[in-house]
């Protein structure tokens, strides 16, 4: 492998070894800007439908459907990024799905007890709780491990 | 778990992510192993052990052997 000399350090540098950060980086660079896609498709799907704007026909079902369609983009990249990932961020992730997915479980099964109590009923809203709690459990997770 | 990570490293004057970069894992990990917040898998022990020459149980001690 070619090498490089860190004039800073004076110690051999890989090439690799400059890539890593910049590669890690773009992974989670990639993962957030397909996330934030899904997301902008999803707010303007949904604001698209209420707005009555559209003409009949298909092209609601179209716009209903292009969130989905970069939902894919997001768990394609999701799916690159856990596989590329080393075993100590892959168990971050693992605890922050188990944080999210348990959680957001625990969360709407408890709260269609209080429904029963007159509580407005759940809507898509409370699903947020599910990747909130995800972003926490991974935060937990990096902290712990830093 | 404990381990000799952190001075095998320092004997060779490499850096953490001149380490990370050898076992093709992140800084993150290897200063999670160096400071004991985490015990490698098998198969990244075994990497460790091969890429410093030496046995696995001569880098990883178990707290429990120390201990008795």
């Amino acid at each position: 492998m070619e090498r490089l000399l860190d004039m800073s350090e004076n110690t051999p540098v890989t090439i690799r070894e400059r890539c890593e950060p910049s590669r890690t980086r773009s992974r989670e660079l990639r993962l957030a800007a397909v996330t934030l896609l899904w997301a902008v498709t999803f707010v303007g799907a949904t604001r698209l439908l209420k707005s009555e704007l559209l003409p009949a026909g298909i092209v609601p079902w179209l716009v209903a459907l292009a969130p989905s369609v970069a939902a894919g983009f997001v768990l394609a990249a999701y799916v690159r990024f856990l596989r590329e990932a080393d075993e100590l961020q892959r168990l971050i992730q693992l605890q922050g799905l188990a944080a999210g997915f348990g959680g957001g479980f625990f969360v709407l099964c408890g709260y269609s007890l209080f429904e029963q109590l007159g509580a407005s009923p759940a809507g898509i809203e409370l699903v947020a709780v599910m990747p909130f709690l995800y972003v926490i459990g991974v935060l937990v997770g990096e902290r712990k491990y830093r | 778990m404990k381990n000799r990570l952190k001075v095998l490293r320092a004997e060779r004057d490499w850096t953490q992510a001149r380490l990370a970069s050898e076992l093709e894992v992140s800084r993150q990990t290897v200063n999670a192993i160096e400071t004991g917040k985490y015990d490698p898998s098998l198969p990244l022990a075994f990497r460790i052990a091969r890429l410093f020459g030496q046995a696995i149980e001569q880098i990883f001690v178990d707290n429990k052997e120390t201990s008795s």
